[in-house]
């Protein structure tokens, strides 16, 4: 810690449990005291997290979502990575690809909902879809940049070594460049978990985003509404910390210069 | 001029012109104005969504405001039923235009509504793409078929005909849609079928993509959809402002039924500053033939709503035996009956 703050063991779990309790009697006692008839409160809620997990529902909508975040996203790190590395690696390709890239980088994947399902119907494809392009953008522009910004100096010293281009790249630039695809990586995750969601909303029948959807039609239960808002909350939670974990490991910290 | 003072005017100026801007081109002020006004004179703001179902509502607006007493109510488009659902919950609009099924359903959940009317009978159809697979009902098995809500008698109908043909409810994949995405998703081939309101079914004809494949009335004699409900606050505090309501949706219903010139003007200005949609569009859909939507008589009967609250406890959209007089409220409609069309011609600029 920066500030010389060191917490505890027990108060690593403590102050965000009492943190979360707090935030949750603020919300339980605004519902009551304002005498809402629509919002639900969080025993509402509960009751209606345990209504879909009696139902069956809760686990399979969840690990829908996940698979279908987990097929686009790797299918978009694989194709995004190595474009990336090729363009940061020939900065007369990145210079007449880049434009179009920036054009197209900012059109909220959202936006795309139209062209997919007239590309894929509707069904998972459309979905997926629409996660690859959420998390190819930020993966290949991370990419490219952290291929240029690997000192030159590196390149060099690889040469020296007699490092075949392909070798050069596997070995030096990529490792070098990691620290920066990494953050890209966790942001295209996080985007994809937003787009997911929204994508659930209008092409599938299953998953968290529809489950939103489903129960909004469903007339009058937004408990179960919301108990589908935490739900999608929790989840990111998870995918972030997952990812956190792979951001400590040893083999990949190789290219962090600056221990952070 | 330093650079600080620069951004300050940058962003007063931009704020200014922005809202400046939003204030003149956007903001419907008659509406933010009735908020504030006392409650004997604030008006109604009554929910409707572009279909023909909801016709009644911009026509007795339309027509009102060149009456003596002037405009009844402020009418408010929505593009879906979720939509309405909510805003009438909160409060935001004290009355709507909503599926039948619908109107149940959020009373028996606790919603304070009441059915006092009916929006109009018929104009519901089952289409199909014209060079698709499906030529009978028959085909529909292992299909895609868009419905506005599983609230709606839009699906109700599908069910209906699934038992003449022997289709079991597994068999049919149902999607909600708004119903205006409805005609592009056929187009697309993102549906095989919807099941919808006027002028949707019009819209894919006139398109040249889809077939009406059957209209309601062929499965359910006296098909009726949409339905006009009220808060209950509003009926306990201004009954007589209710009374004026309804008895301004029969006499538009009235109106259109007095036949084609009629229906061709209020499909030219419901296309126009209502619907916006192509007027011709609706000209095919209230026209082609004159039957294909009626708007009278729209006094709720109590045979119908116990056949739509059955199918829905049948097909598991509903979980107790709710009972007509627990939802519906006769009494504006009963007063209404005594109501005659409204007297005025198209393109006139007088009404009475």
């Amino acid at each position: 810690m920066s500030n010389g703050l060191v917490l505890r063991l027990w108060e690593e779990w403590f102050w965000p449990v009492l943190a979360a309790g707090i935030f949750i009697s603020f919300w339980y006692f605004s519902v009551k005291w304002s005498g809402s008839k629509v919002f639900p409160s969080p025993l509402d809620v509960g009751a209606g997290i345990s209504e879909l997990a009696t139902k069956g529902l809760l686990w399979r909508y969840v690990l829908d979502s996940l698979r279908r975040v987990g097929e686009g996203y790797v299918s978009a790190i694989a194709l995004a990575i190595p474009s990336g590395l090729l363009l940061g690696w020939y900065p007369v390709a990145a210079a007449v690809v880049n434009p179009t890239i920036q054009i197209l980088r900012p059109i909220s994947p959202i936006a795309w909902i139209p062209v997919s399902i007239v590309l894929f119907g509707v069904g998972d494809m459309a979905a997926v879809f629409l996660i690859f392009l959420a998390s190819f953008f930020p993966v290949a522009v991370a990419t490219m940049n952290g291929v240029r910004n690997v000192p030159s100096m590196y390149r060099r010293a690889g040469r020296n070594f007699g490092l075949s281009p392909s070798k050069l790249i596997a070995r030096v630039v990529f490792p070098a460049a990691l620290p920066q695809i990494i953050v890209g990586l966790r942001i295209a995750l996080g985007v994809a978990w937003l787009v997911v969601v929204a994508a659930e909303m209008i092409a599938v029948d299953s998953g968290l985003g529809y489950l939103v959807i489903d129960s909004r039609n469903s007339g009058k239960r937004y408990d179960l509404v919301v108990a589908a808002m935490i739900l999608i909350g929790l989840a990111g939670l998870g995918l972030d910390s997952a990812f956190r974990r792979i951001e400590k490991m040893k083999s990949v910290r190789w290219g962090f210069r600056n221990e952070f | 001029m330093n650079s600080r003072n620069r951004i300050t005017l940058l962003i007063v100026t931009w704020t200014v012109l922005v809202s400046g801007l939003h204030a003149y081109l956007n903001i419907n002020w008659p509406a933010i104005i009735n908020d504030y006004l006392p409650q004997e004179k604030r008006k109604f703001t009554v929910a409707y969504i572009p279909v023909t179902c909801h016709l009644a509502c911009p026509v007795t607006d339309y027509i009102s405001k060149f009456s003596k007493a002037g405009e009844i109510f402020l009418p408010k488009m929505f593009q879906g039923f979720p939509e309405i659902k909510e805003a009438l919950i909160s409060n935001r609009v004290q009355a709507a235009f909503i599926v039948a099924p619908l109107a149940i359903a959020l009373k028996a959940q606790g919603v304070p509504i009441r059915v006092v009317y009916l929006g109009h009978r018929y104009g519901s159809a089952v289409v199909v793409r014209k060079d698709g697979p499906i030529k009978t009902f028959a085909d529909m098995r292992g299909r895609v078929i868009a419905i506005p809500s599983r609230f709606s008698d839009e699906r109700l109908i599908l069910f209906r005909a699934m038992k003449v043909f022997g289709i079991k409810p597994k068999e049919i994949k149902m999607v909600e849609m708004a119903p205006p995405d409805v005609a592009g998703a056929l187009a697309a081939g993102a549906i095989d079928a919807f099941s919808m309101g006027e002028p949707f079914p019009s819209q894919a004809e006139m398109g040249g993509f889809g077939r009406v494949l059957f209209n309601a009335r062929e499965y359910w004699p006296d098909y009726m959809s949409c339905v006009l409900v009220v808060r209950q606050d509003m009926i306990d505090q201004s009954p007589d402002a209710v009374q004026v309501l309804v008895d301004g949706i029969a006499r538009s219903g009235l109106w259109l039924e007095k036949g084609k010139p009629y229906r061709e003007d209020a499909a030219d200005f419901v296309g126009r500053y209502y619907f916006n949609q192509n007027p011709a569009l609706l000209r095919w859909a209230l026209t082609k033939p004159l039957d294909r939507v009626m708007y009278s008589p729209l006094a709720p009967r109590k045979a119908d709503f116990d056949l739509v609250r059955d199918l829905m406890i049948e097909t598991g959209v509903l979980d107790q035996k709710i009972e007509f007089e627990d939802y519906v409220d006769l009494r504006f409609a009963d007063h209404a009956s005594i109501r005659t069309a409204w007297a005025y011609e198209p393109g006139g600029a007088q009404a009475q």
